[in-house]
């Protein structure tokens, strides 16, 4: 990883255009997805709701990010930020996140079959990134893609798939003979292919275990080009999304803290007047806005100097997993008693903020890969 | 890592910062061969003194101070060009200004609430470092509950007479005017009954104290007023005013606003990266310091805060990206800054092992022991300008909404 901090524009990129598609995500999904949605999804055996998956495709969000000649909307990353950040405002159940993922790491490998599916809603796609015993980072892979009769054939697992049981499309590492990785798109249901829901802790967050056991799949199944480049970008949009996500999410747990301490009185006195609570909150609110700044900086770095977004996109997700968990850590202390049960809306929010810290590397794996950079650059 | 946050940009920018640039480079005072304060807060000797001022006048002679401010009042009249020179100046390394009251503090104050008799008459002579300032508000029984200073300002037939105890005064034994909060009605409420005042200090009735601070510098004082004359036109703003035009006085002091007259307080730079290259060049435990896990975590944990208050000066500026709460990042700035600071200084003393025991004067010392002073020095951020503690209160009360802490 290289020391460099990118050049980003003064403005971060910021247009009118981003203002309008934040705008309208916000009053959409405030009216679309309320709490209540969010309980009842959290319950629902599929975990989102095909109708609103419908609309949002109809909004073009799913193509967000997909060229135009591909029936997407090219836009760019600090558009998907934004728009994630609303999403995670209302912690939206959705196999948005998985597309995203899916579709960079399609369009960073040059293949462009997929785009339009993915653009229209009518295909669902993931992105396998992790390995039931592998690490956080790209590069750690174990599974393997063996030549064939007419294509290859795949053996291996990926854990922490998102939205595994709902994709008809699985975007995943394989490394081939000669150690080098390639990325495979497998369309599923596929033979030799089998998807096996997890129990996730978040479970307005689906994820599921996607089983290669001597998968045959033909020769157009690989990617073209360098299947490691291909995911390491797709990572760096992912661990930006991801911190847009959670930036969001955290927004709203720190508001909901807020107005508690505003309405609840003990001793005669609103809580929120006590510095014991005060204090904190000051402290979860810019431990919000710091990770807000750096999720905006890494979603302009990989808008305006993609190659050098990696130490933007890790500080991105490092800054965003510890806010969110801050926020919902103390957001459930400060509700009491109350705030430890599940009639508390906060419990919502505590559950994805582990999702957040357990998924793409949390801060103290970041911090890790970020002191290489700083202290022994190569 | 250099930050090179500010391309593109129109390119009479880029023409500007390439003319201060070099300019900079041609004219940077190099090292005076003798110890140099870390900040314009502990400057001590006539020699460091007469070293800065230097600097600065040769700075605004140049045209490189003021630049934001109007150009009848001794200013540049190019709006928004100080921060170029900051940047680069900060890149650069360059000393920093001994006038920092009167450019940041001061200076701005004037500009909002003065008569055009007092802005033709304060700001070019604080421009040059011809006239030094400093700030009386903290009274020893006055300091965080800063409006309930006690000192007063009696009126006489051509002016004031000033009478109380000021103290925390940094620059105070060098400079010719103070900013000056004092009680001229103590019949009303404390926050009505507060004026601000222009005062000379070079008048008979002023006596000026030195404080050492625990670092042993000085830079420190109190200043105690006997009957000490102001004339009429002394006062800034409205009689009763002297509140708000203190909490313009602070926003500035807490870079909360724009307008200062030199360079940005609260600019996150090299300062990370500078603490990395010392890491390789110490040993803890019989390896650089940088090799330790435990060290690489916490140096990484502190490069994300400084990247996150560098683009937030840069995200500050776009209202369309601060809508949530648009006037946090200002206002959390010095919080953030100052905590930041302390953090890196204290960090930096552990990653010297052993040798973070040494003190100034010791061969031996790591960076001629920059950081344990450095560390001592940071508290002066973290308590002047109002206190992490009033921050927070302000922070929670102002920015979250939430009620006010009795």
């Amino acid at each position: 990883m290289t020391m460099q901090v990118p050049k980003l524009p003064r403005d971060f990129g910021f247009g009118e255009d981003h203002e309008v598609l934040r705008d309208s995500a916000q009053r959409f999904l405030a009216e679309r997805c309320p709490l209540d949605e969010v309980r009842r999804l959290a319950d629902d055996p599929l975990g989102y709701d095909p109708g609103l998956w419908k609309e949002i495709a109809g909004l073009g969000w799913t193509g967000l990010m997909v060229a135009e000649e591909h029936g997407g909307a090219g836009l760019g990353a600090l558009h998907l930020a934004l728009l994630l950040e609303e999403m995670g405002r209302v912690l939206l159940p959705s196999p948005f996140l998985a597309g995203a993922l899916a579709g960079a790491a399609l369009s960073a490998a040059g293949d462009v079959r997929w785009l339009p599916g993915l653009a229209s809603g009518d295909l669902q796609a993931t992105l396998a990134f992790a390995e039931p015993e592998g690490s956080w980072e790209p590069g750690d892979v174990a599974a393997t893609a063996e030549p064939g009769k007419n294509g290859f054939v795949l053996r291996g697992a990926k854990a922490y798939v998102p939205a595994a049981a709902s994709a008809n499309l699985v975007v995943a590492p394989f490394r081939e003979p000669d150690g080098a990785m390639a990325l495979f798109a497998v369309e599923l249901p596929a033979a030799g292919v089998v998807v096996e829901p997890e129990t996730g802790v978040d479970p307005t967050r689906r994820s599921g275990r996607v089983l290669f056991d001597d998968a045959r799949v033909g020769a157009e199944a690989r990617l073209p080009g360098d299947g490691a480049a291909a995911l390491a970008a797709a990572f760096r949009l992912g661990w930006t999304a991801l911190a847009a996500e959670a930036v969001g999410a955290a927004e709203s747990t720190l508001l909901l803290t807020r107005d508690y301490a505003v309405d609840r009185s003990q001793f005669g006195r609103q809580i929120g007047s006590f510095q014991a609570v005060k204090h904190p909150l000051v402290n979860v609110m810019i431990a919000v806005e710091s990770a807000r700044t750096l999720t905006y900086g890494a979603a302009a770095a990989i808008d305006h100097a993609e190659e050098s977004s990696e130490i933007p996109a890790r500080m991105a997700k490092a800054a965003a997993s510890d806010a969110f968990h801050f926020a919902a850590n103390r957001a459930v202390q400060f509700h009491g008693g109350y705030g430890f049960t599940i009639d508390c809306d906060v419990h919502h929010f505590f559950k994805r903020a582990l999702w957040v810290r357990a998924t793409l590397g949390d801060a103290i794996h970041h911090r890790r890969h970020l002191a290489d950079a700083l202290i022994d650059p190569s | 890592m250099q930050a090179e946050q500010e391309a593109p940009e129109p390119s009479e920018i880029t023409e500007f910062r390439r003319e201060a640039r070099a300019w900079i480079q041609a004219n940077h005072p190099g090292d005076p061969g003798f110890k140099l304060p870390q900040s314009f807060l502990e400057v001590e000797s006539d020699q460091q003194f007469d070293y800065l001022r230097d600097w600065q006048r040769k700075a605004y002679e140049a045209g490189y101070l003021g630049l934001d401010w109007p150009v009848e009042y001794g200013g540049g009249g190019r709006p928004g060009l100080q921060r170029i020179v900051g940047q680069e100046m900060a890149r650069a390394n360059t000393p920093f200004f001994v006038n920092t009251i009167g450019l940041q503090w001061a200076g701005p104050t004037i500009l909002h609430y003065g008569t055009e008799e007092q802005k033709q008459r304060m700001l070019k002579p604080l421009l040059s470092a011809e006239e030094i300032w400093c700030q009386g508000f903290s009274e020893p029984g006055a300091g965080s509950d800063l409006a309930s200073v006690q000192t007063r300002a009696v009126p006489t037939d051509d002016g004031w007479l000033v009478s109380g105890h000021k103290v925390w005064t940094t620059i105070a034994h060098k400079a010719k005017w103070m900013i000056l909060l004092a009680r001229t009605d103590p019949d009303v409420n404390k926050y009505a009954g507060l004026s601000y005042f222009l005062m000379p200090m070079d008048v008979a009735g002023v006596t000026v104290q030195p404080l050492i601070k625990m670092s042993g510098e000085g830079g420190f004082n109190q200043v105690i007023f006997d009957e000490a004359p102001m004339p009429r036109d002394a006062l800034l703003g409205e009689l009763g005013q002297g509140w708000q035009v203190a909490m313009t006085t602070l926003m500035h002091e807490r870079g909360a606003a724009e307008g200062s007259g030199g360079a940005e307080i609260g600019s996150a730079g090299e300062g990370v990266r500078r603490v990395a290259a010392l890491a390789a060049q110490v040993q803890r435990d019989g390896r650089p310091a940088s090799e330790d896990p435990v060290l690489r975590d916490r140096l990484a944990e502190l490069w994300i805060r400084e990247e996150a208050l560098r683009l937030g000066s840069q995200r500050a500026r776009m209202e369309g990206l601060c809508r949530e709460r648009p006037l946090a990042l200002r206002l959390m700035n010095k919080l953030v800054f100052s905590e930041f600071a302390q953090d890196l200084a204290d960090l930096s003393c552990q990653l010297e092992g052993p040798a973070a025991q040494l003190w100034l004067g010791d061969a031996n010392a790591p960076d001629r022991a920059e950081w344990p002073r450095a560390y001592m020095n940071s508290f002066g951020m973290t308590i002047g300008g109002g206190t992490s503690e009033i921050q927070r209160n302000i922070l929670g009360e102002r920015v979250l909404g939430l009620p006010k802490s009795k």
